[in-house]
């Protein structure tokens, strides 16, 4: 059984257009008609960027991919809300049906001094490349595939693990923290590895480096609003925040280097 | 020393800190709110209280040596940690709005988004505060002699000071609901069971600090005479106006 189909949509939308990095930016007010409420916000956007081939302006910069809310590539602000209205939502997962006939859609970049806008609404995020690559890893051989019975894990460690692990890199944790903090990302890097035990042996230098390499991306620190948690579309609860200060606490007062 | 004050720069160990001090504070308040309270049993008790207090030198340096400690370096992390904060959003948003369900106040109100605000009130209450109790700074002789009641008994009728100690007992009120929370979040101890405990406890210990300090100034204001009446020109007052033992007649009628 169907719904009754929503009305299309006629919106007016004031988006953040920067042709470079290093050029200032300012915002544009675009219309669009008749646009269906079973249509992804990113597919509004394709319709928007044919308007504006069609007369010869630049189309709106923006990152997507997988277009199944699964590989974190798009992102952007819209309506002040990360990935926009819709819980546990990736934009291109936010369909038209959440807004009205009329609405007036504000879109901008993420912002944050650790992801600057590359161009329109596509910010560099190599930032978070870093931190992982301070100690978002296992050191282990390579070769024939392990017994799966050689390490036991308990199912609590392993769904823990995976709940972390689920993080899909996309910055709206960042984007919607008032100090742009990458704390939950970083958590959720750090709390994936620690709860496995190919995770351990690394698990203090792990926990000092991303967090080392979090400062100096310029993230901001976290302030314990939870604005992260509600925000992130792989639903990465702060309790791995929790799990991270606890892990850089016995880091701290453990590390031997 | 250096891997601890390395680590404890970081964004982390700033929190860590930060948690730790706060934490302290708030046994503080505790200790000093159920000092104030005595406050309504009667000058004598408080007196007393007071004078016991006194006693313990050993102990009253100790406390005020980690006391002042701690206020500094709280004080200090939370200008640092403002900086980079505010440095790393760069550029502001157009539109900023919240996903949170569970908020019983719009983001832009509540506690944890005014935390360095709030803060910086209960900084300028605290030095009030502590030039009109500690110091007795532009008191001249009207102090001079009271008891500990009668001393707080003419601070708080001062009708400036009245509105100063109530503001700043809210904003202390307000920067504790959220900061005693968000210290167990910051030290990491953290648990599905007891974090809803936690959050409401914190939210109750605001509550408790803001009506519990505000109560003082808020009731010497609305059952004392009029300042003019009761404390004529007060910083102006001669010593030889000045009825010592005047506050000990004004009981609080509770």
């Amino acid at each position: 059984m169907t719904n009754p189909a929503k009305k299309r949509l006629s919106l007016h939308l004031r988006i953040w257009r920067q042709s470079r990095t290093d050029e200032a930016g300012e915002f544009r007010d675009y219309q669009l008609q008749d646009i269906s409420p079973d249509m992804s916000f990113l597919e509004m956007l394709d319709i928007l960027n044919q308007q504006l081939i069609e007369q010869g302006e630049a189309p709106v910069a923006f990152d997507h991919d997988c277009r199944e809310g699964i590989c974190g590539t798009c992102g952007m602000m819209i309506n002040g809300q990360a990935h926009g209205p819709d819980h546990e939502t990736t934009t291109c997962q936010l369909h038209m049906r959440h807004f009205n006939d009329g609405d007036t859609i504000i879109i901008e970049p993420w912002r944050a001094r650790a992801f600057p806008v590359l161009r329109d609404l596509i910010v560099n995020r190599s930032a978070f490349d870093r931190i992982i690559q301070a100690g978002g890893y296992v050191s282990i051989k390579t070769g024939q595939a392990p017994e799966g019975n050689a390490n036991l894990i308990p199912q609590q460690h392993q769904e823990g693990s995976l709940d972390a692990a689920a993080c899909i890199g996309c910055g709206a944790c960042v984007a919607a923290c008032k100090n742009a903090s990458a704390m939950l990302f970083t958590a959720a890097k750090v709390s994936h590895f620690v709860q496995l035990p190919q995770g351990a042996p690394e698990r203090t230098k792990r926990v000092l480096a991303m967090i080392n390499q979090h400062d100096e991306e310029g993230f901001g620190a976290c302030t314990n609003t939870s604005e992260c948690e509600a925000a992130c579309p792989a639903a990465v609860s702060v309790s791995h925040i929790a799990r991270l200060n606890r892990e850089y606490l016995k880091a701290m007062l453990t590390a031997t280097d | 020393m250096n891997w601890l004050m390395n680590a404890l720069s970081s964004s982390v160990g700033r929190k860590f800190v930060m948690a730790l001090t706060g934490l302290f504070l708030c046994l503080f308040l505790v200790i000093h709110l159920a000092g104030n309270l005595l406050l309504y049993v009667g000058p004598e008790t408080y007196g007393n209280y007071a004078h016991a207090l006194h006693e313990q030198k050993a102990f009253l340096l100790l406390s005020q040596v980690l006391l002042y400690s701690a206020f500094l370096l709280h004080i200090f992390l939370a200008f640092r940690l403002t900086a980079s904060n505010v440095t790393a959003r760069f550029v502001s948003y157009r539109k900023k709005a919240s996903k949170r369900d569970d908020r019983v106040v719009a983001s832009v109100v509540a506690p944890e988004a005014w935390m360095f605000r709030s803060g910086a009130i209960v900084l300028l209450f605290l030095i009030v505060h502590l030039t009109d109790f500690k110091f007795e700074f532009g008191w001249g002789e009207v102090l001079a002699g009271q008891t500990p009641y009668g001393k707080a008994g003419v601070i708080l009728r001062d009708f400036g000071r009245a509105i100063i100690y109530a503001l700043g007992s809210v904003a202390l009120g307000v920067h504790v609901s959220h900061g005693l929370a968000s210290a167990f979040q910051s030290l990491g101890v953290s648990h599905p069971k007891y974090n809803g405990c936690v959050k409401w406890s914190s939210v109750a210990f605001g509550w408790i600090v803001a009506v519990g300090f505000a109560s003082f100034p808020v009731i010497w204001a609305l059952t004392a005479a009029p300042p003019s009446q009761t404390q004529p020109a007060t910083h102006a007052q001669p010593a030889s106006q000045v009825q010592p033992d005047a506050p000990h007649t004004h009981a609080l009628p509770i």
